[in-house]
């Protein structure tokens, strides 16, 4: 039985023994004392009748005078007289004059009174015995109106007490809740900290819990951190913290080949023209310096971005990918603000930053080749550079194959292909065992004849501004192929649709409505969102997790750290990047990261899926460094439901 | 002064007549000694021998041997005097131990004796008389035992004015005003008393009270 079960037993229990205690109390000493005051004014009355009419003439008519005298004042029901040998002189009997009492509660108390009895002298012989009943009709009226008035008052009182005791158990059940929840959540390895609450048990329960999740939260920190500073030793760049060349490239062919937001975007390559001059002027520690403010300006530009990233390619040149990104003039001009605020101030070493840098900006999509992308930016560069000046940046123009011209029509053909419904198009996640993960989808629109992944329109309904419209869409169909076949599903939500608070609201609406499916429903948002708007992206998963939905983080990769940080935003899974799981093959530090990040994913209760599996050995290894789950262009599910790695 | 008593006294009775089987004769004999000393004791004595005798006697040799035993032993003299009290309502052994007491003493005494010695209580009355001392003395407030053979019968008169027992018609000297006993004090059929705080206010529930503390009743 419940605990609070328990106490409503008890205090109702309580409740019930005071109220029939005190009335059985009150009832049976209002008895007594009633019947004692009937039974000696019975007494007294026939003793004062009884010495009164051995002082007066004993004859008939005296006798019944003084009788129906004392009779008539009502306060009798009985008078009577008899003579020695028992014969009756005289007799006055009245009705019991029990009214408005109910006969069970007359049954139950029951008066016993003996009546009054005395003897009449005359002269030294007893003349008679006269015998009287006062009339206690009233008496069970009086003790029926109090113990109704008992009644009521208990009633009120019990009232009042249930309210008080409502009070008082939900101020126990209240914290006992929350320090349920905690306990809960701790089992799923989800280290929140509660709100003390004011009674002390279970104040002191919460107190030992929040510390054992802080000192739990804080040895994940300390884990994480070091994943961190072990992967930026592998795949950074020592000097400027940016991503070395061959991590970087891989990064890029894979947004280049994803078929998501990730397909169109921006690249830019800086090139530091006079870095060999400025390393005989100054100095190593100088440059280096120098380099890294440049290297620091970037990496903030492309955080700016969300999911942006910088690299070195070689000693003289940057690359930074801001992925989503498509003003390429107006990028220019930030990133001229910035290189011209570095040289605004003084470095580290006294000497202001005056690096001469050359740059160009180039607009990527979908079906664009990393070599040709390179080139054109490589004789953009070369312009650049020309003009000789001290920051200089070209903007190349291509021309844009696009499918419709201007945003007019490229409004009427996403309306319209919206209005007929998205697609689909699915590839599984499978664990160790071949089974089935879930299935990750990738939404594609009927455009111009052809069915058309995300990458080649996500950038216009983000300009179009009907992102969250369209990811509305895709919930609904993610639902409805739930609903048809079963199988859990994933799907990819923008950062944009979730700061939408009526987006939050409507997919709240859908998952309400479709609790079932709901359940096999895997929501996705960006890395992004963790590393900037952690509050953002908790407050989501509070909001969509009752629902039974999972929700993890897509690609992650670029800051290991935040994955200690996940431990109590109530997130269920991650999807690390293909980027950061590539050439694993005899890097055993590489193996060791990510054994580190899933054994950290699953002391905090995450799943850990890798992105871009390439082959049957490639999955394995990751299987034997605890993933749970792979995905990648060899992994595919035959119609007959089985899975296959191909090698 | 004796009519004070008479409310109180209509609720006195006596309990169910056992006999001498309800009588703790140690506790007696204890409590006697203890409130009496010597004389107390001799009391208790005396009095138990009394009961011993008589308790296979008819009844007119109990009912003489009480009276004479109370009227020889007991010296009249005013509650007042003796129990600084102005109606005190002595046990039968108090009485006897003191050697002294008024009417109602004498009265109690033997009541309280002849109920011992199972005489019916219904035939057993105490009277409220006027007796009339002569040669202008006037009248005064006495009381005595009336014996009722049947209850329309003229009573035995046991006194301690005029020690013999005579028929109430020779005794010209009083006049009855109106008689009691103990019926109704006691429920039917239970030996329990009745203790209530407003009875105990009654002189008979005094007394009664008393002779249970003495021991005259056992296993209260």
């Amino acid at each position: 039985m419940s605990l609070i079960k328990q106490l409503w037993l008890i205090i109702l229990g309580l409740l019930i023994l005071a109220f029939s205690g005190s009335l059985f109390i009150s009832v049976t000493s209002s008895h007594d004392y009633i019947e004692r005051s009937i039974r000696l004014k019975n007494a007294d009355n026939t003793n004062a009748l009884a010495l009164t009419m051995s002082q007066l003439p004993k004859d008939g008519v005296t006798l019944e005078l003084l009788a129906s005298a004392q009779f008539d004042t009502g306060h009798y029901r009985l008078i009577e007289l008899r003579d020695t040998q028992g014969a009756v002189i005289t007799r006055h009997q009245a009705e019991t004059g029990i009214e408005n009492v109910p006969k069970w509660f007359v049954e139950l108390i029951d008066f016993n009174v003996p009546p009054g009895k005395a003897k009449i002298q005359d002269g030294w012989q007893q003349f008679a015995t006269l015998t009287l009943e006062g009339q206690h009709g009233f008496a069970y009226r009086t003790l029926w109106r109090s113990t109704l008035a008992l009644t009521g008052w208990f009633v009120l009182a019990g009232g009042i007490s249930l309210a008080l005791a409502w009070w008082l158990v939900r101020r126990i059940r209240l914290p006992l809740r929350a320090v349920i929840d905690q306990a809960q959540n701790i089992g799923q390895r989800r280290f929140t900290t509660a709100q003390e609450p004011r009674t002390q048990e279970l104040r002191e329960l919460v107190q030992a819990m929040n510390r054992l999740s802080t000192v739990v939260g804080d040895q994940l920190g300390k884990e994480g951190q070091q994943l961190e500073s072990l992967r930026r030793q592998l795949q950074h760049d020592a000097v400027t913290d940016t991503l070395q060349r061959s991590t970087f490239l891989d990064r890029l062919k894979e947004h280049l080949g994803s078929q998501d937001y990730r397909a169109n975007g921006m690249l830019i390559l800086l090139r530091v023209v006079d870095l060999a001059e400025y390393n005989q002027r100054f100095g190593h520690a100088v440059t280096d310096q120098h380099l890294r403010e440049l290297a620091d300006t970037l990496t903030e530009l492309a955080a700016e971005y969300g999911n942006g990233m910088v690299g070195r390619l070689n000693g003289q040149d940057f690359a930074v990918l801001l992925p989503g990104a498509n003003d390429l003039d107006n990028m220019r001009d930030r990133l001229y603000q910035s290189l011209d605020a570095l040289s605004d101030t003084a470095g580290d070493a006294g000497v202001t930053f005056a690096l001469q840098a050359a740059g160009a900006l180039i607009s990527y999509g979908p079906d664009d080749s990393q070599p040709l992308l390179f080139s054109a930016l490589d004789n953009a560069l070369a312009d650049a550079e020309m003009r000789g000046e001290r920051t200089s940046l070209s903007v190349v123009t291509q021309h844009q194959n696009a499918l419709f011209n201007g945003q007019e029509a490229w409004r009427d053909a996403l309306q319209e292909s919206m209005s007929q419904g998205v697609q689909l198009t699915s590839r599984p996640v499978i664990d160790e065992t071949r089974q089935l993960v879930h299935m990750e989808a990738q939404p594609e629109l009927f455009l111009s004849g052809e069915w058309r992944h995300a990458g080649i329109f996500m950038p216009w309904l983000t300009r179009l501004n009907i992102t969250t419209q369209f990811e509305l869409d895709m919930v609904d169909a993610a639902l409805a192929e739930i609903a048809r076949n079963g199988l859990p599903v994933s799907i990819h939500l923008s950062t944009a649709s979730i700061y939408d608070a009526r987006f939050v609201l409507e997919l709240r609406e859908r998952l309400l409505a479709n609790q079932e499916a709901s359940r096999k429903l895997w929501l996705e948002v960006p890395e992004s969102l963790a590393t900037r708007e952690m509050d953002n992206l908790r407050s989501f998963c509070r909001a969509q997790h009752s629902r039974g939905c999972h929700i993890g983080l897509k690609h992650v990769g670029t800051d290991v750290r935040r994955i200690a940080e996940l431990r109590d935003v109530g997130l269920d899974y991650l999807k690390i990047e293909a980027g950061l799981i590539s050439h694993l093959k005899d890097n055993d530090r590489l193996k060791e990261v990510l054994r580190g990040i899933a054994s950290l994913c699953h002391s905090e209760g995450l799943l850990v899926v890798a992105e871009g599996a390439t082959d049957s050995a490639h999955a394995q290894a990751l299987f034997e460094l605890g993933f749970d789950g792979v995905a990648g262009p060899g992994v595919k599910r035959h119609p007959d439901g089985h899975h296959i790695i191909e090698d | 002064m004796m009519l004070a008593g008479l409310f109180g006294a209509g609720l006195l009775g006596w309990p169910g007549s056992k006999m001498l089987a309800d009588l703790d004769q140690e506790q007696l004999r204890r409590s006697m000694r203890q409130a009496y000393g010597q004389a107390g004791l001799t009391a208790v004595e005396e009095w138990l021998a009394l009961l011993n005798r008589l308790q296979q006697q008819p009844v007119n040799i109990q009912l003489g041997a009480v009276n004479d035993f109370f009227n020889l032993r007991v010296g009249w003299r005013d509650d007042i005097d003796i129990w600084n009290q102005k109606d005190y309502w002595a046990t039968p052994l108090e009485t006897l131990a003191r050697g002294k007491g008024d009417c109602e003493d004498y009265t109690i005494g033997k009541y309280a004796t002849l109920r011992q010695l199972n005489v019916a209580e219904e035939k057993l009355r105490l009277i409220y008389v006027k007796a009339w001392l002569g040669r202008g003395q006037g009248a005064q407030a006495h009381m005595v035992l009336g014996y009722y053979h049947t209850p329309g019968s003229e009573p035995l008169i046991l006194d301690n004015i005029i020690p013999n027992i005579t028929r109430g018609g020779e005794r010209t000297d009083l006049e009855p005003l109106f008689s009691f006993n103990g019926s109704g004090l006691w429920a039917q059929g239970s030996s329990q008393s009745r203790a209530d705080p407003l009875e105990r206010l009654s002189r008979w529930r005094s007394v009664i009270e008393r002779m249970q503390q003495h021991g005259f009743l056992r296993g209260r």
